[in-house]
């Protein structure tokens, strides 16, 4: 199933994030981390990365994603290149 | 194996082991009685082999993981269940008590450790969840005044010899992580603790294994290990041990395995000549003993790394090192012929104990696909060996050891351009690179052995086995299975179930 395409980013990478982790959205917050708080491991965190980048249509590269372990800097990546993609 | 810088302080030990297992380990006699007697895990302890990479303030030795490698290497040459019981107790069993333990739980618990009068066990497989730490079911939860633990463990090595366990388990909410593991020290006496009973297994036999049922166990707070919800990165560098000493072992089996070989085919004639002098055997031989000099070499470079460095590479070591293995016996048994299927020979045991090798401490499988994914993470350029400094036919293997890193590193630039940061969701190719990297990590290692040898025999072995991998590599990077391929294969005996997340 996929995100719904016209909630925010916000809720899109929480409802991503939530497909991968048992956790439901509504208790997954900004300042979580990937791996600490979530239980994700270095692969499923880089498949949570990929996912966002197909579900939002981006063109994220590998050296793109280096610094990004919590949900927060998942939301800011995820905007950035939105706003790369509009501009 | 043994290590270079440790060669003299770990001579005398090493000779210690080996004639204690000559003298009182009799591999067929475990194997048959699925146990190790007690004399020889008291002889152990004796020997100090349980405390030897324990803190010598504690009654250990102090030793390094490389010289933990040799002895665990030395034991496995007898008896691959001794081998691993050792290997688990100082790696999975006590490593992440040494490096992450408070003193007071150093004080408590190391003594009896180092001396084998506690054996250490760690506990991480469930029912549901493998090579998946995220779907730990074990839980334990913090009530106010205790954590109260409830799961199931299975597959725990050592669990029927131990007195204390590091558990790994889920720990929502605990040191304010959501949904984080913790490690929890379990000792056998503790109310609402099952060891259940003995698994029979392939090999490996005369090890323990048991599961282990936790039900109500109030633990105090003091028996968190390490930083509470901080499980998983602690288990990183627990597994980076516990992988490299179990790929010491396989380089023990794989070693004392082609040694019996070389004396049968020196020995055994067929069509009037030894089976030593015929061309096909001897490309065998020359294939074995390549990957056992490379097996050493790699596993030998990986157990000094630093930490942070040893929690990759310990996966190329443990994966090559545990398919080496089977490769090795299993080319032993071909040429010992008939003989080679009949357990007087004890290559029929070593077949039977080394094949878990590639499945615990990490499927090989899951390995190779996170290995593949550190690749595309690299940050750190590979330093090229073909240098001015060597010449002739080390400088040719060098060269070739250059040209397989370009061959993965290709095909790493080749993953980045193809799927970008998609390439996380392409597990096919994740494992192929991991493939790649396991091959470039085996070579450069046997080359910078070579090179420091400069043993004409083993600069041959490190050409011969570069050719294969080099070989492997080029095909890796190629098409030859697209996933449609694969579908339509299985369209009549294994349709693609339905996934739901």
């Amino acid at each position: 199933m996929r995100a719904d395409p016209t909630a925010t980013v916000d809720s899109r990478v929480v409802y991503i994030i939530s497909q991968l982790v048992p956790v439901k959205p509504e208790q997954i917050l900004a300042e979580h981390r990937l791996r600490e708080d979530l239980g994700m491991d270095s692969v499923s965190s880089m498949e949570l990365l990929s996912m966002l980048a197909e579900e939002l249509d981006l063109d994220v590269g590998v050296e793109d994603i280096a610094d990004v372990h919590t949900v927060g800097a998942t939301i800011a990546l995820a905007k950035t290149f939105l706003a790369k993609k509009g501009a | 194996m043994l290590p270079r810088a440790d060669e003299e302080l770990v001579r005398p030990l090493l000779a210690q082991v080996s004639r204690f297992a000559l003298e009182s380990i009799d591999a067929r006699a475990i194997d048959r009685a699925s146990a190790i007697p007690q004399r020889v895990l008291a002889g152990m302890g004796e020997l100090g082999l349980f405390g030897l990479t324990l803190p010598e303030e504690f009654g250990g030795s102090g030793c390094s993981l490389p010289v933990a490698c040799s002895a665990v290497a030395e034991l496995a040459r007898a008896d691959r269940s001794v081998a691993v019981t050792l290997g688990l107790h100082l790696g999975l069993g006590t490593r992440g008590l040494v490096a992450l333990g408070t003193r007071a739980q150093h004080e408590r618990y190391l003594p009896t450790l180092a001396s084998g009068n506690c054996i250490a066990a760690f506990a991480t497989t469930e029912p549901g969840a493998g090579s998946d730490l995220s779907a730990l079911q074990t839980r334990a939860l913090d009530d106010g005044t205790a954590l109260v633990v409830n799961g199931q463990k299975i597959y725990v090595t050592n669990g029927g010899l131990a007195g204390l366990y590091t558990l790994a388990v889920s720990t929502p909410g605990l040191g304010g992580s959501a949904r984080g593991q913790s490690l929890l020290l379990i000792e056998r006496g503790d109310a609402g603790l099952r060891v259940e009973a003995e698994e029979h297994k392939l090999g490996l036999r005369g090890s323990s294994t048991t599961g282990l049922s936790l039900e109500e166990m109030r633990l105090p707070y003091s028996r968190v290990l390490g930083e509470a919800g901080g499980g998983a990165r602690a288990l990183g560098m627990i597994l980076s041990w516990g992988r490299t000493l179990m790929s010491a072992g396989c380089c023990g089996a794989a070693r004392v395995a082609l040694e019996k070989t070389v004396a049968h085919v020196a020995e055994r004639r067929q069509f009037g000549k030894p089976l030593a002098a015929l061309e096909v055997v001897r490309e065998q031989m020359a294939r074995l003993t390549a990957r056992a000099f490379a097996m050493e070499a790699l596993v030998d470079e990986v157990s000094r790394e630093s930490a942070e460095t040893l929690l990759v590479r310990s996966l190329a070591a443990k994966v090559f090192s545990s398919e080496s293995a089977w490769m090795v016996v299993d080319g032993a048994i071909q040429l010992h012929g008939g003989l080679g299927f009949i357990e007087d020979t004890g290559l029929a045991m070593m077949l039977r104990d080394v094949r878990i090798t590639r499945i615990f401490e990490g499927a090989n499988d899951v390995l190779l696909s996170h290995l593949g994914a550190g690749e595309l993470l690299r940050a750190t350029a590979r330093t090229p060996l073909a240098s001015s400094l060597v010449e002739g036919a080390l400088a040719s293997a060098a060269k070739d050891a250059d040209a397989l890193a370009a061959q993965v590193d290709s095909l790493r630039q080749s993953l980045h351009a193809r799927f970008r940061v998609g390439v996380f969701r392409q597990p096919r190719w994740l494992h192929r690179l991991g493939r790649a990297c396991m091959w470039r990590e085996a070579i450069d290692a046997s080359v910078r052995r070579a090179i420091r040898s400069g043993r004409t025999d083993e600069i041959a072995q490190v050409a011969l086995l570069t050719q294969e991998a080099r070989v492997e590599v080029a095909a890796l990077a190629s098409e030859p299975s697209a996933r449609e391929l694969v579908e339509q294969c299985l369209a009549q005996a294994l349709p693609l179930p339905e996934v739901r997340a």
